[in-house]
């Protein structure tokens, strides 16, 4: 009874808030019929432009993916409290993760824009800061939960460090990381395309300027190419990722 | 070979102590099996053999010198002459047999060799030798996840001997096998260790096995030695010694063969 009346008084408190209200919300529908309707028939004028645009994005994704999984791999071992005994060195590490992770990927896309000016580039360094922090912390907890017990055997063996740390815990934890790496690649390339929102290149910065000139038709073209393009992105990358996985398992 | 002076040794957050004051001499060739219950000080005594852990007191010897005293750097060199075989095997199931021997040749690599995963030509050879002797020849490339729990532990063994090691410390290598493979692996493991005149020390659960596999049993109780000397001096009252109540050392008489 007494929480019925808590979560009540909970969720009037946050729509009272937010001002939520559906009768604004269906006032507002013959504005939002209106602005759909000047986007039809799409203009397709400009495709091979926007089309220049979206591969763009895509290789925004790649290389910053791949920038953020290279700076993460090392640093996640000195993130890993089973290999780090220092405590000092493994609470800065993992404090750079969250922070990198904490700040979301287009708020980092606004850092890099006023560093290197407007363009793709700005958005590759704005990927690669986010996906460093969410992959190093993934892959620390990952390193983390490795079987000790083998590791004790390569240490027998009379191997240095670095080659319990090469052959003791990394193959232990390969397919997860590839996993996780794919997994980001393909989030990325959704950040991507929000990106150019704030000039970091891409698709998205082609969809700010339409809406911007008020080009409704180009604007349905873009959103129609992002659209098919993360669907596309995602369905490759689940369909690989589940291939690698299948692969491990039977191996 | 191996001369250990009062040895003891301490877990952290523990009172009482896991050794007490061990004091053993351990000829070159000998095959030693170490008895006693669970949690008697079996395993504590070979780990702190490779220096896996860090005794807190007394002096191991090997071949003349003090390993407990040498520098964390040379002590992987110490290691090295060391091979150790697993319950649990400890192998990386996901990739071939031969990566998994060659991990047995990481002293005699580079780090940044080891990293890219090459090895000389020697190492293999040394890795193909090592599998044939464990009569794996020909597995190389197969899967460790593949294989049987047998062959699983001839794939340790045959790490272990890659590493050309003086000694080998078997840590209840059969604990995790059914009766026929366990005969057939401590058979090969004993045949192997005199063949290349390497110093076997065994932890085994099991008395009869313990009898069959040794030339000399040390029966440890609450990380003491209360028993030392070959099989025939081993009588039922020493066997009370070791394992307390009549009736747990006969059950584990009994288990065996």
């Amino acid at each position: 009874m007494v929480i019925g009346i808590i979560v009540v008084a909970v969720y009037y408190w946050a729509i009272m808030g937010t001002e939520t209200s559906i009768t604004n919300f269906i006032k507002g529908i013959p504005f939002m019929a209106d602005f759909v309707q000047r986007m039809f028939p799409p203009d397709i004028s400009n495709l091979g432009k926007f089309l220049l645009k979206a591969v763009e994005t895509l290789q925004m994704a790649v290389v910053g993916s791949t920038l953020g999984a290279l700076i993460a791999l090392p640093l996640s071992f000195l993130g890993a409290r089973n290999v780090m005994s220092n405590k000092i060195i493994y609470h800065f590490i993992r404090t750079i993760f969250d922070v990198c992770r904490g700040i979301n990927e287009v708020i980092w896309g606004l850092i890099f824009v006023s560093m290197v000016g407007l363009g793709p580039f700005p958005g590759v360094l704005a990927l690669a800061a986010h996906v460093t922090g969410a992959l190093g912390r993934y892959f620390s907890e990952a390193i983390e939960t490795v079987d000790s017990e083998i590791i004790k055997a390569i240490i027998s063996t009379g191997a240095s460090r670095i080659q319990v740390i090469a052959r003791g815990i990394f193959p232990q934890v390969k397919p997860l990381f590839i996993n996780y790496a794919l997994y980001y690649l393909e989030n990325n390339f959704r950040a991507a395309t929000v990106l150019g929102l704030v000039g970091a290149g891409g698709i998205g910065m082609e969809l700010l300027t339409s809406m911007r000139l008020f080009r409704s038709r180009e604007v349905l073209t873009i959103l129609i190419i992002m659209v098919a393009m993360v669907t596309f992105i995602d369905r490759f990358s689940a369909y690989i990722r589940k291939k690698i996985t299948k692969v491990e398992v039977l191996n | 070979m191996i001369k250990i002076e009062n040895l003891n040794h301490t877990y952290k957050d523990r009172e009482k102590k896991a050794l007490n004051n061990i004091n053993l001499h351990i000829e070159k060739g000998e095959s030693l099996v170490i008895i006693g219950s669970s949690g008697s000080g079996k395993s504590t005594l070979l780990k702190a053999i490779n220096r896996t852990i860090e005794p807190t007191g007394g002096k191991i010897f090997i071949a003349g010198e003090d390993i407990l005293s040498i520098p964390n750097k040379t002590v992987r060199q110490v290691r090295g002459r060391i091979g150790m075989i697993f319950q649990n095997f400890n192998l990386i199931e996901r990739e071939t047999v031969m990566k998994n021997v060659l991990d047995g040749r990481s002293r005699y690599n580079t780090n940044f060799r080891t990293v890219l995963g090459i090895f000389s030509d020697n190492d293999y050879e040394v890795a193909k030798e090592s599998l044939q002797m464990v009569g794996l020849g020909g597995y190389e490339q197969d899967r460790v996840a593949n294989l049987s729990g047998g062959q699983k532990q001839r794939v340790a063994m045959a790490r272990a001997l890659s590493q050309k090691p003086e000694v080998i410390l078997a840590d209840e290598p059969v604990s995790n096998l059914d009766p026929k493979l366990m005969k057939e692996i401590m058979d090969l493991l004993k045949k192997i260790c005199e063949e290349e005149n390497i110093t076997l020390i065994s932890s085994l659960h099991f008395l009869d096995f313990a009898k069959q596999y040794s030339t000399r049993i040390i029966g440890i109780r609450e990380g003491e030695v209360v028993f030392d000397g070959s099989k025939d001096d081993l009588t039922e009252k020493d066997t009370v010694d070791i394992y307390g109540k009549t009736k747990d050392w006969y059950l584990y008489g009994k288990l065996g063969f």
